[in-house]
């Protein structure tokens, strides 16, 4: 694959996230598209592409939104594929760059997360959830994930243990930034005991949903340090979408598609990465991100969590702003978060969770349990 | 409901299991589509029986809903079975249904009128 050139990405923000809001998605899209502008100090003018992600925006799409927030953009990307917005955003952003097809991309995601708004966009995720998961005892995707995450517990011998370690450590990195929900001390002992959601599912397997978004930049690394931006290189990309279909249930994910031609294109392995980002709405799911990507073989998931440690201080930092378990899940901004955290890690810029001397990153995306399975897969490899 | 969906539950108002069927490639599929996810074609037929075979995969029991409807109902178990046809799908679980054990799977509409499947063990 064509490698992305002088293409950088810049100016993360977050416009904090509120566990219940009686604003709409555009005054998250647009609070992140200003907060951009803000950090960047470029005119609202001067952004000719946009990649737009949200699940609450409707009935607005992307051309109403652009007249909402009155920009005029030549490159209009819509991606509502939730965990994997981000990085999918990304991609699209940096080669519309790359070909001229747009000077300066911003790319946001955001929704809001009223009294009643989660249930509403569950019953109408899909029409095979709908019709076909949804009479079944309206779980969501609780329901779903408890599934997998039984599977999974059968198929490499983790443990609730093994998954509360991923959940603690993302809480002692959620206490070091003051932008995550969830901040107060979670022990071990405190995860065990909580209440059953869906078995194997305990309360704190379960992301919260909140509202909230993220934004970043992507540009030309001479516009960017002509505007005095810190900012990353990309090395690497993959996206898969409903990879591995003939499984029976969702044992991996497209990652293990493609992971081997990732780390081909960024000419450096898993071992070298000095942060992690995966997709945590539950914690199976960053297990077998670690299987998937190449961190250890299929099937070692759970000892490989025994024997890392992930919290600050650890030799694998993961999820380095508490994730979203910590963080809270704000609709489609969770396909961002673990990409902005990259990059905050990356320049230098995460203020009291900073882990010294990061060069590299991993950044990983899950979206979109449609029936029985999560649809969409992505990654990306940043580099300062 | 979508319209695959709707005539899925009208075959499960009289206790009927429908599964579609591509006439052309012969593969069964589910959820039901107008289109077959395998050679595209539109020319779906439904193989309808009294119960199909099959396997439980993962279970879970849900000890929260969404839907004021079911909260009476819990704490309820389902998971999702591999059918002997070749079809997965998520079902109500009868006791006794955990992982490997071997089902039994059949159909009726809820109060909605939506399909809905139960596994429960083979005899």
């Amino acid at each position: 694959m064509m490698d992305y050139g002088d293409v950088v990405v810049c100016t993360p923000v977050t416009v904090p996230y509120e566990r219940r809001s009686e604003k709409t998605a555009a005054w998250w899209l647009g609070s992140a598209l200003r907060q951009l502008l803000a950090a960047s100090g470029i005119d609202k003018r001067q952004v000719d592409g946009l990649c737009l992600s949200s699940f609450t925006l409707a009935p607005d799409g992307p051309a109403p939104f652009v007249q909402y927030v009155g920009v005029s953009p030549r490159f209009l990307e819509f991606l509502p594929t939730g965990g994997a917005c981000g990085i999918m955003a990304l991609r699209r952003a940096a080669r519309a760059v790359q070909c001229g097809d747009a000077d300066v991309v911003a790319c946001i995601a955001g929704d809001t997360n009223g009294t009643d708004s989660f249930r509403e966009l569950v019953v109408q995720f899909s029409s095979f959830s709908r019709d076909h998961v949804w009479p079944y005892g309206a779980g969501g995707p609780n329901a779903s994930f408890a599934l997998l995450t039984e599977h999974a517990m059968g198929r490499t011998g983790a443990t609730r243990e093994d998954f509360g370690k991923l959940c603690v450590a993302q809480r002692q990195w959620a206490q070091r930034n003051e932008l995550a929900l969830l901040r107060g001390e979670l022990t071990l002992q405190a995860y065990l005991a909580a209440r059953p959601v869906a078995s194997p599912l305990h309360l704190f397997d379960c992301v919260m949903p909140c509202a909230g978004a993220d934004g970043f930049l992507v540009m030309h690394r001479a516009k960017a340090a002509s505007l005095g931006l810190a900012c990353v290189r990309i090395l690497a990309t993959i996206e898969r979408h409903n990879g591995f279909a003939d499984d029976p249930i969702q044992w991996r994910g497209g990652w293990a598609m493609d992971a081997d031609a990732l780390w081909r294109q960024a000419a450096i392995g898993p071992d070298s990465m000095d942060v992690v980002q995966t997709y945590d709405d539950y914690p199976v799911i960053s297990m077998l991100q670690f299987e998937d990507l190449g961190f250890c073989a299929k099937g070692d998931g759970a000892d490989f969590i025994r024997r890392n440690e992930f919290g600050p201080g650890g030799n694998l930092p993961h999820n380095t702003g508490g994730g979203q378990l910590s963080g809270g899940q704000a609709g489609a901004a969770g396909g961002f978060l673990g990409l902005v955290e990259a990059i905050r890690q990356l320049n230098g810029q995460a203020e009291g969770r900073q882990v010294a001397g990061a060069r590299h990153a991993l950044v990983s995306g899950f979206g979109m349990i449609n029936y029985d399975r999560g649809l969409c897969t992505a990654a990306a490899v940043l580099a300062v | 409901m979508a319209p695959p969906a709707r005539d899925m539950a009208a075959h499960a108002g009289s206790g009927k299991l429908a599964l579609q069927r591509c006439a052309l490639c012969g593969r069964m599929q589910y959820p039901p589509r107008e289109v077959c996810s395998t050679c595209l074609a539109d020319q779906l037929e439904w193989h309808v029986s009294e119960a199909e075979d099959g396997e439980v995969l993962a279970s879970t029991v849900l000890h929260h809903s969404h839907e004021p409807a079911f909260r009476n109902a819990l704490p309820l178990c389902i998971g999702l079975v591999q059918f002997d046809c070749g079809v997965t799908a998520v079902c109500f679980l009868a006791d006794g249904c955990i992982p490997r054990t071997r089902v039994r799977i059949t159909a009726r509409a809820d109060p909605e009128g939506r399909t809905v499947l139960t596994a429960s063990p083979a005899l």
